[in-house]
């Protein structure tokens, strides 16, 4: 492929991708009202559409339509850029993300990831730590003693649950012996996914991943008793949607990062062998992937509306005494396995 | 003072008096419907029975003289069960209407139902069917259902009105009140019986159904109605005044007043020709303006002319504080030409209330300054001075000179410049260049001195646009307090009007900045620190029942 | 921080939680697929049963006289002081009538201290709980809203009878 071929490839799928994350951020937002209405015997959002299917556009209507307040005690720069911040980190960490294997289209090949890159899990524990500058920023530049509680808090969490959540993935490299998403997946073909592999790897990652995207019951930064709003209880209108967006979207990366990282990715389990034809195959496989992640977005909400939220002190106790340990258990089981098994 | 027993309480008395009276000087309130402190004894409800020790049976406390040493029990067991059966009994035929009844919150008979009552009846049978709504005279309405035949109102007409209208009429439970054979009840004092009735057997007609009482705030306040200066109680609900009540002054008009004074002295506070806003005449019309510009207007004007061309017109409606302040404001422009009318109806008086002079403070305005000076007019010379065309410019304070007769009304549009303090519009107003909306006498502090030297207090009852009951310390009622500007309950009028003092020392201080007052106490005190007749008074001293002034013999003869 | 002793410890599985919350998981699964509360109000509306209190009305007899009195005894007793009555003379035997009588309903609590304390029955709760005004003055019901027929509140009426006192 020529370098312009490359571009043009790069420019259309990260505008597939980003249409499609808007959409599905969007939905998610629906989705959650609805799961959380059922969970409740309510009915959920079922006025604006069919089945209430447009109300994630009349709900992102109104926040636009919305007064855009900045308090006075504000930095204002800080306060513009922190939503902006969030909603960036969020939507770059898809680049790397593959949703599929490649595919012959056109008489090319191409691969279903924006940016097939070597070091692409490093890129995302990389964005992912940045993510906390939005919050952090958020917390401070309000000049609001429940958004600077909020966004203390935010941050003193991520640091807390990214040691755990680096050395599950640790376990997760050692197997697949790669940097690239592509290769992690391909590295579960069969039965072999690390889900099953390394199960502690998986609670601890997927715990920490919780904690990471501020879902409940880790979501101690915006916890309404104690804090109204949290980090965005100052933001309105357009800033605000930018946070909320950024946490949808943000609870679909983690989706998509434990589905990669342990449930195999776009794997479907010996489908080679039943002898399908290489487009049906790459369908059922995109198709597997979506069906995955949309099942941990339901397993995020379906935990959000069973478990209370932690104490803030339970929360740290969690994060270093129970997780971190539980990461390292597991960083010996993976390097036994290794020993033993030679995989 | 020999000295009785009450309750294991001492109780002192003198000679003649009944228990009932000795104890409520001692402050031992024993129940009573009948008996009334002004009133002759009559006896028959029986709720005052007392057990008196070695006494073979209960007696009645209002017609029994207390005796050295008696002992009065008004708490024993004995007298509590004769007071059960005789409310029980008094209830028999009384009906279960207090949500009708608009005697409900200020009756007898309801508030010893509860505190003597025993809250159940034994009487099963129908009860009595009366006369309802009679018209016993021109202000009262009667219900004979209701009625507990204490005799307290015919005993009031006969007594203190001195007119003997009311009589009972039947036997035993058949007994109601009725005048006599092709009589009204129509003496003047007729409606003191209202007041009086333990029950709602007799009723207002002005006020009936108007108004429930603990709706409204009361104000202490005086009746402006004659030279006599009843005290009243000034009832008002949603900023209108609804009732006038006589108060309690021995010194002044024992518990009563009269009817004029009742019905006629408070309906122009709530009328619609009320002036609101201060009136410019422009092009022959009266036209609403600014105060400032008309005290502007006016100043300028005044100085237009010698002091000889002016004359100042005070008021005996007025309150001392108006007509010390007009009169000072008089002096400092060295005119002498200043008086007030009078307004007497000879031969309408009697010796009970009603006086000649038809208003509240002749002789207070007399006594703060509102007489000629030296070889100043009077008020007749003022008038005729005004035809001859001498007097040029006249000054009026809440007179309304152009009714009093037709040529008087004439004189005035000869004038160059009238200006007049009003609360209604009126034919003054009309040929006025200046209008000046001042407070009737129910919107302002002030004192009205009556015709023998009392000084008595007025309080502001009614609201005007600057005033506010919570800040000026005014008597609210429980809507009062907690409404807001939202409800409509809240809504009354509110008239943009001044006290006649305050217009006065604007305009002077505007003028020649000779006088500068904030309130009618700072007004009163220095009448205090110059008239004689006031010296050392203040509005505490004067309080709520007045106090005599220390009047020289020689003008108190005249 | 001491170490407070529990009424009975628990052991290593019940002390890691995950069965608990296993268990918690799916009650919150399985209450997804149990029929639903909502009504969907404004094509299905709720009917209250007698002892709701809605927006007080007056009681309108068959004559169309409404039985109110004007004693003022709600407008006294009302917590809120929502309620003004002006009462007047009529030549009908009960004497009074209320001449302009207004609830607030900006004011009004549904506390039904009205109706308790009315000896006439003429106030009573009634059973309609939509109340739309968009400004203060709509806010205050008349007696052309307030005036409802007898017919139409004998539900509340027996009600009354039945547990009033």
């Amino acid at each position: 492929m020529s370098l312009l071929e490359t571009v043009i490839f790069a420019v259309i799928k990260m505008l597939v991708i980003v249409v499609v994350m808007f959409l599905t951020v969007a939905y998610s937002v629906y989705f959650e009202r609805k799961i959380s209405a059922w969970a409740q015997n309510r009915m959920g959002p079922n006025r604006v559409g069919y089945r209430g299917l447009l109300q994630p556009f009349a709900d992102v209507f109104k926040l636009l339509v919305k007064e855009d307040i900045v308090p006075d005690a504000a930095h204002k720069p800080l306060h513009t850029l922190a939503p902006f911040i969030a909603l960036f980190v969020a939507f770059a960490t898809y680049a790397v993300v593959p949703f599929g294997p490649s595919i012959n289209l056109f008489g090319y090949d191409v691969k279903l990831v924006v940016a097939d890159v070597n070091i692409g899990i490093l890129y995302v524990l990389a964005l992912t730590s940045l993510g906390v500058y939005g919050i952090t920023f958020a917390g401070w530049s309000s000049g609001s003693k429940y958004s600077l509680m909020g966004g203390i808090r935010s941050s003193a969490q991520m640091i807390s649950y990214e040691v755990s959540m680096g050395f599950s993935i640790a376990g997760v490299l050692l197997l697949s012996e790669s940097l690239r998403p592509i290769e992690i997946v391909n590295a579960q073909y069969g039965w072999m996914w690390n889900a099953v592999l390394q199960p502690i790897g998986f609670i601890t990652f997927v715990v920490s991943a919780f904690a990471e995207t501020n879902r409940l019951p880790f979501d101690l930064p915006e916890a309404e008793p104690e804090l109204v709003g949290g980090y965005h209880t100052e933001y309105s209108s357009f800033k605000f949607a930018a946070f909320f967006l950024a946490e949808y979207a943000n609870m679909i990366i983690a989706s998509c990062l434990i589905v990669t990282l342990y449930l195999g990715g776009w794997q479907i389990p010996y489908i080679d062998k039943l002898g399908l034809g290489e487009t049906l195959t790459v369908i059922l496989q995109v198709g597997a992937f979506i069906f995955k992640v949309v099942f941990m977005l339901f397993f995020f909400i379906w935990v959000r509306w069973s478990i209370p939220r932690f104490r803030y002190d339970q929360l740290m106790n969690i994060g270093w005494k129970v997780m971190f340990p539980l990461s390292l258990v597991n960083i010996l089981w993976v390097a036994v396995l290794i020993m033993i098994f030679n995989l | 003072m020999p000295i009785f027993i009450v309750d294991g309480h001492q109780v002192e008395f003198k000679p003649g008096q009944t228990i009932i009276e000795a104890s409520r000087n001692a402050g031992i309130s024993i129940p009573h419907f009948c008996w009334h402190p002004k009133l002759s004894i009559s006896g028959n409800c029986r709720i005052c029975l007392v057990e008196v020790e070695k006494m073979p049976k209960l007696v009645i406390a209002c017609s029994t003289y207390a005796s050295e040493g008696m002992v009065v029990h008004t708490k024993s067991e004995k007298t509590i069960d004769a007071r059960n059966a005789v409310m029980e009994f008094i209830l028999i035929n009384h009906p279960l209407d207090c949500p009708i009844c608009d005697e409900a919150g200020e009756c007898k008979l309801q508030e010893y139902a509860y505190s003597h009552g025993k809250g159940e009846s034994r009487f099963e049978e129908i009860k009595n069917r009366k006369e309802k709504r009679v018209q016993l005279g021109p202000h009262i309405k009667f219900d004979g259902e209701r009625c507990i035949s204490c005799s307290r109102c015919i005993r009031f007409s006969d007594e203190i009105a001195h007119a003997n209208q009311l009589t009972f009429r039947n036997r035993g439970d058949k007994v109601t009140v009725t005048t006599f054979p092709g009589e009204l009840f129509d003496n003047p004092y007729t409606l003191n019986t209202v007041d009086i009735c333990p029950v709602g057997a007799l009723t207002n007609n002005d006020f009936r159904f108007k108004s429930r009482v603990w709706e409204m705030s009361s104000t202490d306040s005086i009746c402006i109605g004659c030279s006599r200066g009843c005290n009243t109680e000034m009832w008002v609900r949603n900023n209108e005044i609804l009732r006038l009540t006589p108060r309690k002054n021995d010194e002044v008009n024992s518990a009563w007043m009269c009817d004029n004074g009742r019905l006629n002295t408070f309906k122009f506070v709530n009328a619609e020709n009320r002036i609101d806003g201060t009136y410019l005449r422009f092009n022959g019309f009266l036209k609403k303006a600014e105060l400032s510009s008309a005290i502007n207007f006016t100043a300028k004007k005044i100085k237009e002319f010698k002091s000889n061309e002016i004359a100042f017109i005070g008021s005996a409606y007025a309150t001392c504080e108006d007509n010390f302040v007009l009169a000072k404001f008089a002096k400092s422009l060295g005119v002498q030409n200043i008086d007030f009318p009078k307004h007497i109806a000879l031969g309408d008086c009697d010796d009970i209330l009603i006086m000649e002079d038809k208003t509240p403070n002749s002789f207070g305005a007399e006594l703060v300054g509102v007489k000629p000076i030296n070889n100043g007019n009077s008020f007749e010379s003022i008038i005729t001075n005004i035809e001859s065309g001498k007097i040029k410019a006249l000054y009026i304070i809440d007179e309304d000179i152009a009714s009093i007769s037709d040529k008087y009304e004439k004189n005035l549009t000869k004038l160059d410049l009238l200006v007049v303090h009003s609360s209604n519009e009126n034919k003054t107003t009309a040929l006025a260049d200046v209008v000046f909306p001042s407070s009737t006498y129910a919107e302002k502090n002030g004192t009205f001195v009556n015709f023998n030297g009392r000084i008595q207090r007025i309080k502001p009852a009614v609201t005007t646009e600057e005033m506010d009951r919570a800040l000026d310390g005014m008597n609210m009622s429980r809507w009062d307090k907690f409404g807001t500007k939202f409800d409509r309950w809240m809504q009354g009028r509110r008239v943009d009007a001044k006290s006649s003092w305050n217009i006065l020392s604007m305009l002077s201080l505007h003028l020649n900045g000779k006088m500068k007052y904030d309130m009618a106490e700072e007004v009163f005190a220095d009448i205090a620190s110059s008239i004689e007749e006031f010296k050392g008074l203040d509005y505490d001293m004067v309080g709520s029942k007045g106090i005599n002034l220390k009047i020289k013999e020689s003008i108190k003869v005249k | 921080m001491s170490v407070k002793k529990r009424k009975k410890d628990l052991n290593f599985f019940e002390k890691i939680y995950i069965v608990e919350i296993a268990k918690g998981m799916m009650l919150t699964l399985r209450n997804m697929f149990r029929p639903k509360f909502t009504m969907e109000y404004p094509e299905v509306k709720f009917e209250p049963p007698s002892s709701y209190r809605g927006r007080p009305v007056l009681v309108q007899e068959k004559n169309n006289v409404e039985r109110c009195v004007a004693c003022g005894l709600c407008s006294r007793v009302c917590p809120a002081l929502a309620i003004e009555v002006q009462a007047n003379e009529t030549e009908l035997e009960k004497e009074r009538y209320p001449e302009k009588f207004e609830i607030n309903m900006l004011r009004c609590i549904f506390c039904g201290f009205c109706e308790e304390v009315c000896p006439e029955e003429a106030i009573v709760m009634s059973k309609d709980y939509e109340l739309v005004f968009s400004n203060r003055n709509d806010a205050i019901y008349g007696k052309d809203k307030l005036l409802v027929q007898v017919e139409q509140l004998s539900d509340r009426l027996d009600y009354l009878r039945k547990f009033k006192q």
